[in-house]
């Protein structure tokens, strides 16, 4: 094998990797902070891309102002969501997991009454469909602007949960509600704020995957165990699904490389599962409290 | 004779904080010791590293003659060892007769209990232990719905269902009422004729009235040893932990 | 052996729970028997083939959701990856079934000769025998169940934790059978060209014969599996459930007894799976899609997960509801399940099992109630 091509894997990687991690990003909010297994995620993600193709196709609003309007929305739904059902579920984490499938079940076939089955298409300004070639490496633009968002993302969300008022209460509420609670944070809200937080970045990851693929009722359900997967794997801590991110979509870049998409998955499934075997609190956390 | 537990310097360190420093025991059969200690000496984390619930660093337990030390909970509780922990646990959803029948442990393989309905002797034992805990009329009740004192109770008969050869008892006696403390301490004293207790407490005078040997832990150390009256004479044990409680 | 323990639980349970012939052993029994009769008592009022073919697809059903419930609702471990022991299964009575068809002259299913292999392949070797090929179909899911299961429960992974790797496992499944095309014929799987051949009898799927088969395969499960839930496993099972922690101070090994349930939830999927293919003659990775698997898990729960009765009864109900509506409402159709299912998460976590239950109890705190009236409804559970 000669060099350009293994560099193109390579890059290829990042971009399997930012995919990968913008998928993720919603789910480690909210995993992280308030221990929900968010299994309408993926549906939230198809809700940011069919957010993004009405905006843009009734009203024409440019396609990278719907990346933002999509946040908005979609954070809105998740806000109504935790409001109206999760937030009755947080001391029983296996039954928000069923509810919120449930949820899913809701959200995909609601839009396929709207939409019907068949595919959406997101309309890009003319410059993000080129490629872009990078001296051995070939790269499309969109790709670049994939990995552009989700650093900024990740940039954003390291500000707020580090340098920020509003961080430092998450972070304490994640430590140790009660205690949280004796310090005036009022814990609920906090949950509130993070899982509509957690919604719109899969709002804002929908309206990109929307541009990479078709949009379609189920284009959602592909991304969950993944993304999940990346979550765990990372701890629940935004280092963690950074860094794991990054593994797996260099991994699966080189593994596909060397065979074939497929079995590349089917590798880093197997890998994951492993590895949890070994390190159950993923990468970055601290040992297991028991009691 | 030789310590039915022999404890010989066992250190527990959580990340570096030594949690347990060179701590050593020895438990004869037949006898009840009481652990006792201000709060944080370590009595709770011996209990665990006993039960194998916490592995040690270092040091070394062995029970009946066989090393135990970082052993299976359940391999622990096998060998003999029956505990009832500081916040009573017992198995809520089930009803108290489950409880007891889950804690009639003599049986443990799962293939073996798969083709068991009718567990010989257990009716007898039922019977037995629940008169005595007084807890005949809540047997077929939820034990999520117990008081407080009875719950203490349930795990302690539970420690008895287990038939062990060494009882551990986390403050057992923790919101019982008068009269539940002085029928507690006449079983204590009537099981030690047949088995070995640990019993780690806070009340001086139910430590008075069942123990034969007591034990004083302070910073994860064997601070001293020997009956209630030597301890009691003990200028350190004063300053520590007499002193302290007075105090407090 | 029932009849003693039963009546034994008779005489402590009526002080106790008022007599709610839902808690009432001998009651149960006897509620698993008509319903069993009432299943029995079908394929001589059908006269249809292609609607008795669909009510034995349903009993497979039946016999997943029953897995589940001694799994999940007994064990307390909720598996979301029961497709892997339901489409291991399902393929390797497929491959049975397919090399019943192949002849000494033409040895190599087409599925591989179109995929450009010319030889048999090593996986497919035991499936040239009937006997061995059904062993190995119910067999390796079993063992793969047991080695997983083995290998988490080990390491302590439980509750929702266990759940997201078994979704894991059957995601690397359901992309290993797509992609190996030349073995499992890769997104259209294998289609067996003629029906279960057993010795010189076929089982033709429209026959009266395939229900029966399923019908006495969900009974023996359902027999099985209550009696498991009322020996001194079952007991231990549940109390690992409520308290694993507490149970280890008491000398179980937890993890035994995590990897046997689990073991035997996975063994009757791979039963349910071999079932499947010989009613549909038919298998592909949508046995292994991830939507089917939770759709296990939602019977069950709708029906009520610690019932195992109930749990056969809410996948009749909802699949039973789906193919009634047709495929014309069935967005329609999902989007109400999906509304369903959260109520239920969110209200009724023993599902309609719940309901029956409250209303029996109502009906038995009524004055005089002749003691002995069963109902249709009754369950298993804790009640001894």
């Amino acid at each position: 094998m000669d060099f350009g091509s293994v560099l193109n894997a390579l890059i290829l990687g990042v971009s399997i990797a930012s995919i990968w991690l913008i998928a993720a990003l919603g789910l480690t909010i909210i995993y992280g902070a308030a221990g929900v297994i968010n299994m309408a995620h993926g549906a939230l993600i198809m809700l940011g891309a069919y957010s993004s193709y009405m905006l843009q196709h009734y009203i024409g609003v440019p396609y990278l102002l719907c990346i933002p309007a999509s946040f908005v929305i979609v954070a809105i739904i998740g806000l109504v969501l935790e409001r109206g059902l999760i937030q009755y579920l947080y001391d029983r984490p296996l039954d928000t997991l069923l509810a919120t499938y449930g949820v899913s079940l809701v959200l995909v076939q609601g839009v396929r009454l709207i939409f019907g089955s068949d595919p959406k298409y997101l309309a890009v300004p003319e410059i993000f469909s080129s490629n872009i070639s990078l001296g051995f490496a070939n790269i499309s633009t969109f790709r670049v602007v994939v990995i552009a968002v989700t650093a900024l993302l990740v940039l954003a969300l390291w500000i707020l949960f580090y340098k920020t008022r509003f961080g430092i209460q998450v972070r304490a509420v994640m430590q140790n509600k009660e205690m949280a609670a004796s310090f005036g944070i009022n814990s609920s809200r906090i949950y509130m704020m993070t899982f509509a937080l957690g919604a719109g970045l899969a709002g804002v990851a929908g309206s990109l995957f929307g541009v990479l693929n078709i949009v379609l009722p189920t284009m959602g359900d592909s991304y969950v165990v993944q993304a999940f997967l990346m979550v765990v794997a990372g701890g629940g801590t935004l280092a963690g699904t950074v860094i794991a991110s990054g593994f797996t979509g260099e991994l699966q870049s080189v593994f596909a490389f060397i065979t074939n998409d497929t079995f590349a998955r089917f590798v880093i499934f197997l890998l994951i599962v492993v590895f949890l075997r070994f390190r159950p609190q993923g990468l970055f956390a601290k040992g297991g409290v028991r009691r | 004779m030789a310590g039915l537990l022999e404890i010989s310097h066992l250190c527990k360190s959580f990340d570096t904080i030594k949690v347990i420093d060179d701590f050593s025991l020895e438990v004869t059969e037949g006898t009840l010791c009481c652990l006792v200690g201000p709060n944080g000496a370590g009595k709770t984390t011996t209990m665990d590293l006993i039960t194998g619930r916490i592995k040690p660093t270092s040091g070394k337990i062995t029970f009946a003659g066989e090393d135990i030390t970082g052993a299976d909970e359940h391999a622990i509780a096998r060998a003999g060892i029956g505990r009832k922990f500081q916040v009573p646990a017992v198995l809520r959803d089930l009803t108290v007769r489950e409880n007891l029948s889950v804690a009639y442990s003599r049986q443990t393989n799962p293939f073996w209990n798969l083709c068991r309905f009718k567990v010989p002797g257990l009716e007898q034992k039922i019977d037995e232990i629940s008169t005595l805990a007084d807890l005949t009329h809540r047997l077929g009740e939820k034990a999520g719905i117990l008081s407080h004192g009875e719950t203490q109770w349930l795990e302690i008969s539970m420690v008895l269902m287990q038939e062990p050869r060494l009882m551990l008892m986390d403050e057992p006696i923790a919101g019982m009422t008068e009269g539940e403390i002085e029928k507690t301490a006449r079983i204590f004293k009537d099981l030690r004729k047949s088995t070995t207790l640990i019993v780690v407490e806070h009340d001086m005078g139910f430590v008075r009235e069942i123990a034969d040997v007591v034990t004083v832990m302070h910073m994860g150390t064997l601070l001293a040893q020997g009956s209630l009256q030597e301890i009691e004479a003990d200028p350190r044990v004063r300053s520590v932990y007499l002193g302290e409680q007075e105090a407090a | 052996m029932n009849a003693k323990t039963s009546a034994k639980s008779v005489g402590t349970n009526s002080k106790t729970t008022m007599g709610n012939p839902y808690h009432n052993k001998t009651a149960q029994w006897i509620a698993y028997t008509l319903f069993f009769l009432a299943l029995a008592a079908i394929p001589f009022n059908v006269d249809d083939d292609f609607l008795l073919n669909q009510l034995a697809t349903y009993g497979v059903y039946g016999m997943l959701a029953l897995s589940i419930s001694l799994c999940w609702g007994f064990g307390g471990i909720l598996n979301l990856g029961q497709g892997i022991a339901f489409g291991l299964g399902a393929y390797g009575m497929a491959m049975t079934m397919q090399m019943q068809t192949q002849t000494a002259e033409n040895p190599v299913p087409p599925i591989m000769l179109n995929n450009g292999l010319d030889y048999l392949p090593f996986l497919w070797w035991p499936f040239q025998n009937t006997v061995s090929g059904l062993i190995f179909a119910v067999g390796i899911p079993t063992l793969f169940c047991a080695v997983f299961g083995r290998i988490m429960f080990k390491a302590r992974v439980s509750g929702a934790f266990f759940a997201i790797m078994t979704l894991a496992m059957l995601s690397a499944f359901y992309t290993i059978i797509l992609d190996q095309q030349a073995y499992t014929g890769g997104v259209n799987g294998i289609t067996p060209p003629s029906p279960l051949q057993l010795g010189s009898f076929q089982i033709d799927p429209y026959s009266p014969a395939a229900y029966w088969t399923v019908f006495f395969a969900l009974l023996i499960a359902t027999v099985i599996a209550k009696l498991i839930t009322q020996s001194s496993f079952g007991l231990v099972t549940q109390a690992i459930r409520d308290d694993a922690e507490r149970v280890r101070f008491l000398g179980y090994s937890v993890s035994s007894y995590e990897t046997t349930i689990y073991t035997i939830s996975g063994l009757i999927a791979a039963v349910a799976g071999c079932l499947w293919v010989m009613v549909v003659q038919y298998v592909s990775p949508a046995q292994l899609d991830v939507g089917l698997s939770i759709s296990m898990v939602i019977w069950a729960a709708i029906g009520g997960r610690m019932s195992l009765l109930w749990a056969i009864i809410g996948a009749f109900l909802i699949q039973g509801g789906q193919s009634y509506l047709g495929d014309a409402f069935l967005s329609t159709w999902l989007l109400i399940l999906g509304g369903f299912f959260i109520i239920v998460v969110r209200f009724l976590p023993n599902g309609l099992a719940s309901l029956v239950e409250a209303g029996l109890g109502m009906l038995a705190r009524k004055p005089k109630e002749t003691s002995f009236r069963e109902p249709s409804g009754v369950k298993p559970v804790p009640s001894e």
